[in-house]
This record gives C-alpha cells, sequence and structure tokens, in this order.
C-alpha cells in the first residue's frame, strides 16, 4: 500500500498526508506490518535490482512526483479504501507505485471522469494515466499507451437474466445497455444495429453514465438491463447485490489495458515501459494479481500501442 | 440509518465540505470583482465598453457551467495557463457567476429613483460622492435577496467542479459510493452535508436583510431575529401610533399660527414700489442670455433673456412644455445647452478657466461653489436618509461641513420649516407637504445664492399645498433669498412674486411687476392663461 512504498522508496516529502503516514510507520512498522500481511505486499517492497540501473538511467524521475489520473470508480482496480476514504486502492494503483518506486518518483492521485482521463493527460494537467483504460487505436491518437493486461468483459444482468443476454450479440437487440462515456463497449453495441435491423429487431439502446456506480444503479433501478464491463467489475458488483444481479456470461475483447503517457513524452515512455518490464519479471506483477483476486491470465508483456 | 450517520459523521466527506466552500467563496467573490466591472461598462456612456461588456454576457451566460470548467482546466494549459484544479474551478465559476450578478448590480443602480440623482447632482454631488451615498446605499439594500440567491445557486454549481478533478464534496460522494457500493446511504448524507450549507446561506442573507432594514433603529436589527425580541418589536408597534396624533396636533397648531402670520407678511401695494425701488438699485444675480436649448429636433427654449437681481423673487408661469422647468434645470447646469450663455454671481457657467468643457466632476464643483439649490416638483428626498441626514449628509459630503456642524444646521432648518419633530424620521414616513418642506430645508441649507423651485406644489394634495407656499413665502420675504419658481398657483405668485415672467414657446411673452402683470396682463397670450387658470378659486380670492 502507499505507505510501504514511501519508506522504501524514501520519496519526495512534499505530500503532508505521506509525510504524515510515514512519522507514524517509522514508529510503528511491526503494527503496520501486521495490517499488511493479508495482502502479499512482499514482493512490491522490494524493488528489483534493475531498478536501481533504471534510476541510473533515467535520473529526470527520481525525486519527482508525478499526477496519476485516474476514475476511481472500479473497485479492485482503482477505488477509494472503503476503511480510509483518503487513500485510493487497487491493482492499478499497486502497478502504478511499483512503477513509480522503480523509478524513484512519487505517485499523487486526480480524479477525473473517464472520458476526461486522456484530455487530462493532454492539457498537462496529469503526468500519467493507470486506470484500467483499454489501449485502442483511437485512443492511442491522443496519448501512447504501454500494455499490461488482457481484456476480459463481463455481463452484468438482473437477476435471472429475465432478457437472456449472452454477451455483445444479437441477444443485445430489444435490450437497454447501460455504459460508461467513452468506455470501448459503446460502439462495438452501436455496430450490433445492422445485424439486429437484419434480423427484424429493435436495435440496442445505449444510457451514457459517467461512473460504473451509476450504471450498476440503472439495472438496480430497471432502467437498463445489462451492463457490460470489466469482467471483475461485474463480479464485483454481484458481490454486492448477489440477490439482485447476475453474471451472465464473459466476452472477450481484442484489446489490451495500458498505461498512458503524453505522446510527447518519450522518455517517460521508455522509462516506465522498462520499469514495468523489471516488475513483470521480478514476479510482482502475478503477485498483485493474486493480492486483487483477479486470474493471473491476464498478464501481459508491455507492448507499445502508438499511433502516428 | 446507521450508515447514513456514519458517511454523516465521515471526516473524509466533512473535508470535502471545505473544498466546495472555497471553490464557491473563490466563485462568489471573482464573481463580485468581475461582475462589478461588468455592469460599470454596461452603464458607462462608451458605447464600445457596453457592448464588449454585452457579448461577454452573451457568451458566459449563454454556455453551460460545465463547458466553462473543462475549459479553464484542460483548454487553458494549451495557452499556456495551467492552474490548479481549484483555481481552475473558482476561475470558471467566477467567469459564469460575473454576468449574472453584473444584472443584478445593474438592476440594483437603475432601481434608485432617478429624483434623487438629480437632487444629488443639483446638490453638487460628484458622481463619485453620488454612488457612495446616494446609489450604492440604496442599491445594495435592494440587491441581497438576489445575491442570496446567486451564492446558493454558485455553492451547488460548484458540485459541477467534480468534472475537473476539484476533490470536493460531489467528487468524494461518487467516488465513496463507487467504492462501498452504499449509494443511497452516501448520497443522501452529502445531500444533507449541502442542506446545511445553504441553510447557512439563508441565515446571512436574512441577518443582511435584517441589518439593512431602515425601519428597525440599528441596535434593534440584530435583535429582531431573536424570537423573544422580535415580540416586544411587535408590541413596540402596537403602541406607536399613540403618539401620532399629538404630533399631529402640534403641527396643525403650528400651522394654524402661521396661516395668521402670513396675512402680515404679504406684500402691500405701497410696500411693492419700495421694494421694486430697492431692488433696481441690486445687482444682478442671475443672467441668462440668447439661451438656446433643443431636444432632437424640439427647440425648447429659442433665444431666452432674463436677468433677476439679488433679493429677487421671480414666478415663471406659462403653459406646460413652454420651456419653464428646463430653464431652471440650465441656470443650475442640470441640462446643457446649444446656445446662449448663463451667468449666475457674474459667473459663467459650463466654462473652465482654460476654456475646455467640463467634466461631471467640474460641473457638481462648480455647482456647489457657484450656490444654487433647487427645489423639486417631487421632492427627491434620499430615501434611505433620514430627514436630518438628508440636509446634514450633502453639507459634510460636498461642502466638508463637520459632522457636529452640520446636524446642528440641519436641526435648525428642521426647526425652520417645522419639523423639527420628524427630524429622524425617513421620507416614507413623511407627508408629501413635509417631505417638499425637508427638500426645501436641505436646498437653502448651504445658504445659496438663487434657490430654483420646480413647480414646487404641484405634486401634493390640495390640503398640503398650504405649508409647503408658507414656507417659501417666508423665505422670500423674511430672509430676502433669490428666487426663481415655477408654479401655477396664481395667488401665490401674487402674494410672495416681486415679478412675474410668463414663457411660452420657449421666449419670455411678458414680463413685469408680478401683481400688474396677472391683474392687467397685455399680451393676449398670458390674458388667456390667466383666464384659465383663473378658474382657480385661489387667484379669484386675491383678486
Amino acid at each position: 500500500m502507499q505507505t510501504n512504498f514511501v519508506v522504501s522508496s524514501g520519496g519526495s516529502p512534499r505530500d503532508g498526508l505521506l509525510r504524515h503516514s510515514r512519522e507514524f510507520i517509522v514508529g510503528a512498522a511491526c503494527v503496520v506490518a501486521l495490517f499488511m500481511t493479508g495482502h502479499a505486499q512482499a514482493a512490491t517492497t522490494a524493488a528489483p535490482a534493475e531498478c536501481k540501473a533504471l534510476q541510473t538511467k533515467y535520473p529526470q524521475f527520481k525525486g519527482k512526483t508525478l499526477v496519476n489520473a485516474i476514475n476511481p470508480h472500479t473497485p479492485g482496480y482503482e477505488a477509494l479504501d472503503p476503511n480510509d476514504p483518503s487513500k485510493y486502492v487497487g491493482f492499478d494503483i499497486d502497478l502504478g507505485e511499483s512503477i513509480a518506486d522503480c523509478l524513484g518518483f512519487t505517485m499523487t492521485y486526480k480524479s477525473v471522469t473517464f472520458p476526461a482521463l486522456l484530455t487530462t493527460l493532454q492539457s498537462g494537467q496529469a503526468d500519467i494515466v493507470i486506470s484500467d483504460i483499454y489501449a485502442t487505436e483511437e485512443r492511442a491518437k491522443a496519448a501512447d499507451f504501454i500494455t499490461y493486461s488482457k481484456v476480459f468483459d463481463g455481463v452484468l444482468v438482473a437477476k435471472g437474466n429475465p432478457k437472456k443476454i449472452t454477451g455483445i450479440n444479437p441477444s443485445l437487440c430489444d435490450a437497454t445497455a447501460a455504459e460508461n462515456t467513452g468506455y470501448v463497449e459503446v460502439p462495438l453495441i452501436q455496430n450490433l444495429a445492422a445485424a439486429c435491423q437484419s434480423a427484424k429487431k429493435p436495435v440496442a439502446q445505449i444510457q451514457l453514465y459517467d461512473n460504473n456506480a451509476n450504471a450498476i444503479q440503472a439495472i438496480l433501478a430497471g432502467r437498463a438491463d445489462t451492463y457490460i464491463n470489466d469482467v471483475n467489475t461485474v463480479d464485483a458488483a454481484v458481490k454486492a447485490y448477489p440477490d439482485k444481479l447476475d453474471k451472465a456470461s464473459a466476452v472477450t475483447l481484442p484489446y489490451s489495458v495500458g498505461i498512458a503517457v503524453p505522446k510527447q513524452k518519450h522518455d517517460l515512455r521508455d522509462a516506465v515501459m522498462a520499469a514495468l518490464g523489471a516488475i513483470q519479471k521480478a514476479g510482482i506483477q502475478q503477485n498483485l494479481l493474486k493480492k486483487w483476486s483477479l486470474p493471473a491470465e491476464n498478464l501481459e508483456s508491455p507492448k507499445l500501442i502508438v499511433s502516428n | 440509518m446507521e450508515l447514513f450517520l456514519h458517511y454523516l459523521t465521515m471526516p473524509y466527506l466533512l473535508h470535502g465540505i471545505v473544498f466546495s466552500i472555497e471553490v464557491t467563496a473563490l466563485g462568489l467573490a471573482g464573481g463580485l470583482i468581475l461582475g462589478l466591472v461588468l455592469a460599470s461598462m454596461q452603464l458607462s456612456k462608451f458605447g464600445p465598453l457596453a457592448a464588449i461588456a454585452r457579448a461577454y454576457t452573451i457568451i458566459f451566460r449563454g454556455t453551460p457551467l460545465i463547458l466553462q470548467l473543462v475549459f479553464a482546466y484542460d483548454a487553458l494549459p494549451h495557452l499556456g495557463l495551467k492552474l490548479s484544479a481549484i483555481a481552475a474551478a473558482g476561475l470558471a465559476l467566477a467567469a459564469n457567476e460575473a454576468p449574472f450578478i453584473a444584472e443584478i448590480l445593474r438592476a440594483g443602480v437603475l432601481g434608485v429613483e432617478r429624483g434623487q440623482l438629480l437632487a444629488g447632482q443639483a446638490l453638487g454631488m460628484t458622481p463619485t460622492v453620488l454612488l457612495c451615498r446616494v446609489i450604492a446605499p440604496q442599491a445594495i439594500r435592494t440587491m441581497v435577496p438576489a445575491l442570496g440567491n446567486e451564492a446558493v445557486s454558485a455553492l451547488k454549481n460548484s458540485s459541477l467542479a467534480s468534472v475537473i478533478a476539484v476533490d470536493e464534496l460531489t467528487l468524494r460522494s461518487t467516488q465513496l459510493a463507487s467504492s462501498t457500493f452504499d449509494f443511497f446511504s452516501i448520497f443522501f448524507a452529502s445531500g444533507l452535508m449541502y442542506l446545511v450549507l445553504t441553510a447557512a446561506i439563508a441565515i446571512i442573507q436574512l441577518i443582511a436583510e435584517a441589518a439593512l432594514d431602515l425601519d428597525r433603529k440599528f441596535s434593534e436589527r440584530f435583535a429582531a431575529l431573536l424570537p423573544w425580541c422580535a415580540k416586544r418589536d411587535a408590541e413596540g408597534e402596537a403602541a406607536a401610533p399613540t403618539s401620532t396624533p399629538a404630533s399631529t396636533a402640534s403641527l396643525a397648531s403650528r400651522e394654524a399660527a402661521s396661516e395668521a402670520a402670513s396675512s402680515a407678511v404679504e406684500r402691500s401695494n405701497a410696500g411693492r414700489a419700495s421694494r421694486q425701488q430697492d431692488l433696481a438699485k441690486q445687482s444682478a444675480s442671475v443672467t441668462v442670455t440668447g439661451l438656446v436649448k433643443r431636444y432632437g429636433k424640439q427647440t425648447v427654449l429659442d433665444g431666452f433673456d432674463l436677468t433677476i437681481r439679488e433679493g429677487e423673487v421671480v414666478a415663471l408661469l406659462g403653459p406646460s412644455g413652454s420651456g419653464k422647468s428646463t430653464l431652471l434645470r440650465c441656470i443650475n447646469h442640470l441640462e446643457g445647452w446649444d446656445k446662449g450663455e448663463v451667468r449666475v454671481g457674474g459667473r459663467r457657467l459650463g466654462v473652465r478657466v482654460d476654456g475646455r468643457p467640463m467634466t461631471q466632476g467640474d460641473i457638481a464643483n462648480e455647482r456647489a461653489s457657484v450656490g444654487v439649490g433647487m427645489v423639486f416638483q417631487h421632492f427627491n428626498l434620499f430615501s434611505h436618509l433620514t430627514a436630518c441626514e438628508n440636509i446634514a449628509g450633502p453639507l459634510r459630503w460636498v461642502h466638508g461641513v463637520p459632522a457636529a456642524e452640520a446636524e446642528r444646521r440641519a436641526r435648525e432648518l428642521l426647526e425652520r420649516v417645522g419639523l423639527a419633530h420628524r427630524a429622524d424620521a425617513l421620507p416614507r414616513h413623511l407627508s408629501g407637504g413635509q417631505q417638499q418642506r425637508v427638500a426645501i430645508a436641505r436646498a437653502i441649507a448651504p445658504n445659496p445664492r438663487v434657490l430654483l423651485l420646480d413647480e414646487p406644489t404641484s405634486a401634493l394634495d390640495p390640503e398640503l399645498v398650504g405649508e409647503v407656499l408658507e414656507v417659501i413665502r417666508r423665505l422670500a420675504i423674511e430672509e430676502r433669498l433669490t428666487m426663481i419658481i415655477s408654479t401655477h398657483q396664481l395667488r401665490f405668485a401674487d402674494q410672495v412674486a416681486d415679478r412675474v415672467v410668463f414663457m411660452s414657446g420657449g421666449v419670455v411673452v411678458e414680463d413685469g411687476p408680478a401683481h400688474d402683470v396677472l391683474t392687467h396682463p397685455s399680451h393676449p397670450l398670458t390674458a388667456r392663461f390667466l383666464n384659465v387658470m383663473g378658474a382657480d378659486s385661489r387667484f379669484e380670492m386675491a383678486t
């Protein structure tokens, strides 16, 4: 968790909250360690040996504070810690902290809506985006991506799946899907129009929201029939409302999840990519997947998605 | 319920309120400053400024705040201005609030009676003094409810700052709802927090309204908000009317006495002759030469000539539209003119020593130093000031009289017009006749060289005319004040005026000793006018 990274990185004391935490931890390290045991933190605290070389190669990031724009509405990836809402927690957060740790910078967070993630990056209000964003060709026009995970979507429906929805296919015709503005699922559902029309069925309707909670509420309130999104988000929703929601099926999308960096900042892109490689090699990403109960097969070795 | 209370007391959410308030405060403060600039641009006489302000208003009032927020946050950095999230939100909210606040300010300023501005100018107030002492105090009072409204709406609008990553209450609530799935408990809790904040604004508004309520004594204004004090206040109001008949009675008896005295001070025929001789020896107080004044194509004064001697009382008669009011307003330089010149006490009005045209401030100072007092048909008392302050205020602000001295002078003058007992009353609690008497006291307070009275009794109920005429009569006969009175009261003109000037079509038709002109008019227009007005029983009595 965040406090651990501060201890190991000896990072910048700019953030008052973190500094305060550090003082606390120095005095009560054992107690904190007890709290952490359940979270398989051991691997992340020991930065891979390669990181020292990377910090020498990319000294411009060392000791700096970078802003990570996130859309913290996806429990498991990035969301507030329900027990301490002053912190963000999740797989993406831990991965980002590992990269920061490796390159020797401190990460701060900026919460924005999903469609604002890349515009925030473009306007310079953020330095990096690690927020479960799928690296599509379209999005690569706005930022460079370094992928780190495969995409598995789930289909969230009302209990018993009354509309018999089986995925992004003609079973969606005649149904209403709740989606988040800017999600890749939106055009995929829109592209069903032709198939629905040839099957002489009404075209699937889409309601756009600006975060997961609203999309889930749309199903609970009977406004929408389905919400198709990352499978782990869907699982979390079913776990929160076991009497009202179901997961219909899993959908494989031809995308990868990526870390976005500004197009012109090639040094940051290269440094993050190298750090991610080192982290994967040291098995840290695997540990994090386990920590957040995500399937191990999500892992994907880093590749660049850029557009010219 | 337990969850609701948990979130209601959660420090994370409560801390979000601080950011909400910060953004709101930035937006309101910036909006007020920018709104002031916009309002003054729109009220300015310089066309292009008003057009720029209008264009700004159209753009920022006509586009959604959420777009403006995103612009300030995401677009400005491309122009080289990277603001923090809170600053960007404050800027966008200020830019959005400004046109609304500007309209509130403008409405407040335009809501101040035009007559009061004229009266202020006539008293020699510069535009700045007029703004600070007459316009602002009245405008602010009328603007409080609308500004309260605007503050509440700004607070609610601050929640939109969540789209640009301002870590305020709404953003914290939505994030928390996403991570805990306790959707409704969280939003009910944050809803209640907003409600408490807006209620606080409502209370501040009520306090401000009470504090600015002129009908309460200052010490009572705050106390009245407390229920136990309000009760006592109501009892006091109920008891108040009992004192009124007594004061009315004393006023009535005083007026009866002055009515008796008036017959003694009326001009006798023998007196008139000697007075005419005296006046002929006096130097000219006001000289109007070849005055031409046009409104568009209409010529109101067409080469007007008139000389008034020190101590002379001139009644201006003439049908409506004959240019009487315009003439008076030119003599006080409330109006400019197209040709000719006006001299008061030998000094030519409207021309600076260096020959350049005068600014509004120059004209105001000229009025104060030349000494021309003016009484208006509609009294034009400053409605936010007591009778005493209406007189003492301008003495302090324009003539720099020390406060104690100004108040002493004001009370002395009120005594002279028979209103000492109403010194602390607001104009709206005075009868028309009383208001006009205060207005006369205000006009003569700085000891003007000449007093202009523009139909001083036309707006009064018939039974109130007498008390005002009596005051003017005393000024004329006892104090020998130089006066130019436009009036329709022929009997009064006969009693008080040395000379009658009959105007028609912007020129002098007939000019002569008052009694002669009124009883034996030589010009047919005068004769016809007197004939028509002669139906007035007052003049019948005089003849």
